[in-house]
Order: structure tokens, then C-alpha cells, then sequence
């Protein structure tokens, strides 16, 4: 090691010790009770030229990786967006955004069409309702009249006060017969004298 | 083990992959606003019920919403990435002519799909063998033409290092 510098080039130096019989918790042996562990020894210079030379090597490291990196991403990018944000991409949304509302309009015509028949419709059941119940009250209104006219042409032959001394001497003077012989055939034989 | 639903038939692997609508990428949102009862409203109805499964499988990352009896119409809207909307009337419509209609105005045409799948077959190469997440085969012996392997039928006596040995040793 650092002692013995290229005087043991079969030894291998081993950065832990390997346990081989003992385990940790085994006591160390006596002979090494006084034995010292030092560090390997240290050029002060050698380590600082080393020390900076490996910082510059990992930072350049770092840094080119750090560039390819973003350089792919980049490319990726770049990729992805000609891929979508080409002019006819755009061209063909643009078309068929206008398909779109043409569809749209037709639909709303359809719409409107069936709205309006709808509405249509409904006017003309309103006036058929409308028409019936006129008819009907006309009709009412002629039954009603001619009611009235009846009754008005019964009221002639009403026996009043004034008429009924008259009334009373003219069904005295013309005696009504209203005796009748039927036979089963249904025919009325109205030949009975009155008495 | 009963099956779950009206059709469980929509819940299946091969039902769900049938479905032939691939959003483009700049489409983010799919609204649907429909009406549950109503004649005019039925193509819209059938269209959720049996397609819209179909298309949330092959589009996991649109979201979809579905706002029921809040408009007298149906129709469909869909949000794109740099704010555009797009409206689809679907009243009086069948959900076959939905489903066309949709994927003619967002959807991925044919070339692209196959494109995009050349593309990706393209980073992996069938012919290597290895862990079956990254490959097709495991072991070299998995390969057609290849040796079988030795666990299933047994190697001839020259290929075994035991009988090598014994020959190196006799001569």
C-alpha cells in the first residue's frame, strides 16, 4: 500500500476488509492491540490537480449530455408540430369545420320545418274546435227559437178567463168520440156510436 | 359469476376495441347534453349508451360528460386545445349517423391510424428475444427452427457437455 509503494503487486487492495473467520462481534486479536489504522497517505498538490481535473471532465460531461438531450427534445418537438400544425392539416379542419355547420344548418331547417307544421297543426285543430262550438250554439239557439215560436202558436188556443164560458159551450156542443175497436191485425175500426 | 347490466356485452374486450373513433390530439373535452325521455332525443340516447364506452376506450385521455334533460335538443360539443368549440346537432339522428358524423369532422382518418401503428411497430424489432415486457419470445428455444428446449426434449448425447468430456477424456 502507501508504505510499501509497488512492493506487493499481488496483493490486490480491498477498499473494506473482508470478514473471513471472525464476525463483528468477535473481539480483535491481541496482537493487534496497539495497531493504529491510518488513512492512506495524500499528496496535497496531486489531489487538487486530480480533484479539478475530474470536476472540469464531469462538467463538460454533464453539459454535452445536457445539449443532446435538449437537442432531441427539440427535434421531437419540431416534429410534433409539423406533424399537426401543417397548412393542410389546418386546410382540412378549417373544411371540415365548415361541413360541420352546413350539417348544422340543415339540421336547424329541418327543425324550423317541423316547428311550423307543429304550429300549423295546432291553429287548425283551434279553429276546428272554434267552428264546432259555433255550430253548436247556433243549433241550440235554433231549437230554443223554434220552441219559442211553438209555444207562441199554442198560446192562440190557451183557454183564458175571458174565452172560457165560450170554450166550455163549444166542446158541450161538439161531442168527441174517441172509442175505438183495434183487431189483431193492428187495424183501428173507429165505427162505435157514443151514446 | 352473473353478468352485470342491460348488455354486459358492452363491458367486453372486443366489443370496446371495435369501436373506430380516434380523437384527433387537439381534442380535450366531449360534452354530451341529451334528454332521457323524448323522440327527438333517442338517436343521442343510444349513441351514450352503447358507443360512448367505445370511444372513452380508444380516447382514455378526453374527457367526456354527460349533462342529462337540461336543453330541449341534443347535441354534442366538443373542446380542442387552442380554445376552438365545435357544436354537432344531433336531434333526429341515429347513433350510427353520429358516430359517422363525428369521426368524419375529429377523427383520425385511416392512413393516419396506420401510420401511427408502423410507426410504433417500428421501435420494437420481433425477431429479438428477451423479458416478455420488452419482447415476443423469452428464450431462444421459444424461436421457430431453433433447438427445443431441453427441459421438454431432451438434447442428442453430442450436443451435452457430459458426453464431450467423456470423449475428450477417452481420447
Amino acid at each position: 500500500p502507501g508504505l510499501f509503494p509497488g512492493l506487493c503487486p499481488g496483493w490486490s487492495p480491498r477498499a473494506v476488509p473482508a470478514r473471513g473467520r471472525k464476525s463483528r462481534h468477535d473481539p480483535p486479536a491481541k496482537s493487534k492491540a496497539g495497531r493504529v489504522k491510518l488513512p492512506p497517505p495524500v499528496d496535497p498538490e496531486e489531489l487538487l490537480v486530480v480533484l479539478e481535473r475530474y470536476r472540469q471532465h464531469r462538467l463538460v460531461l454533464s453539459a454535452l449530455r445536457a445539449e443532446f438531450r435538449a437537442e432531441v427534445l427539440q427535434r421531437k418537438r419540431e416534429e410534433r408540430l409539423a406533424a399537426e400544425g401543417s397548412v393542410e392539416e389546418l386546410e382540412e379542419h378549417r373544411r371540415l369545420m365548415a361541413w360541420n355547420e352546413e350539417e348544422n344548418a340543415r339540421q336547424q331547417a329541418r327543425r324550423e320545418e317541423r316547428l311550423r307544421k307543429q304550429e300549423e297543426e295546432q291553429k287548425r285543430r283551434k279553429l276546428e274546435i272554434a267552428e264546432k262550438q259555433a255550430r253548436k250554439m247556433e243549433a241550440f239557439l235554433e231549437e230554443k227559437e223554434k220552441e219559442v215560436l211553438q209555444l207562441q202558436e199554442e198560446a192562440k188556443n190557451f183557454i183564458t178567463p175571458e174565452n172560457l164560458e165560450a170554450r166550455i159551450e163549444e166542446c158541450l156542443d161538439n161531442p168527441r168520440n174517441y172509442n175505438f175497436a183495434i183487431d189483431k191485425d193492428g187495424r183501428i175500426v173507429k165505427r162505435t156510436v157514443l151514446s | 359469476m352473473p353478468m352485470k347490466g342491460r348488455f354486459p356485452v358492452r363491458r367486453t374486450l372486443q366489443y370496446l376495441s371495435q369501436g373506430d373513433v380516434v380523437f384527433k390530439s387537439s381534442v380535450k373535452v366531449m360534452t354530451v347534453n341529451y334528454n332521457t325521455a323524448g323522440e327527438l332525443s333517442e338517436g343521442a340516447r343510444k349513441f351514450v349508451f352503447f358507443n360512448i364506452p367505445q370511444i372513452q376506450y380508444r380516447n382514455p385521455w378526453v374527457q367526456i360528460m354527460l349533462f342529462r334533460n337540461m336543453t330541449p335538443s341534443p347535441f354534442l360539443r366538443f373542446y380542442l386545445d387552442n380554445g376552438e368549440q365545435v357544436l354537432v346537432d344531433v336531434e333526429e339522428k341515429t347513433n350510427k349517423e353520429i358516430t359517422e358524423h363525428v369521426k368524419k369532422i375529429l377523427g383520425k382518418s385511416k392512413e393516419m391510424l396506420e401510420k401511427e401503428e408502423r410507426e410504433r411497430k417500428k421501435l420494437s424489432h420481433p425477431a429479438t428475444f428477451g423479458p416478455k415486457k420488452y419482447h415476443l419470445r423469452e428464450c431462444m428455444c421459444e424461436i421457430e427452427g431453433q433447438v427445443p428446449c431441453p427441459a421438454f426434449v431432451p438434447l442428442p448425447k453430442e450436443m451435452r457437455g457430459k458426453y464431450k468430456a467423456a470423449m475428450k477424456n477417452e481420447a
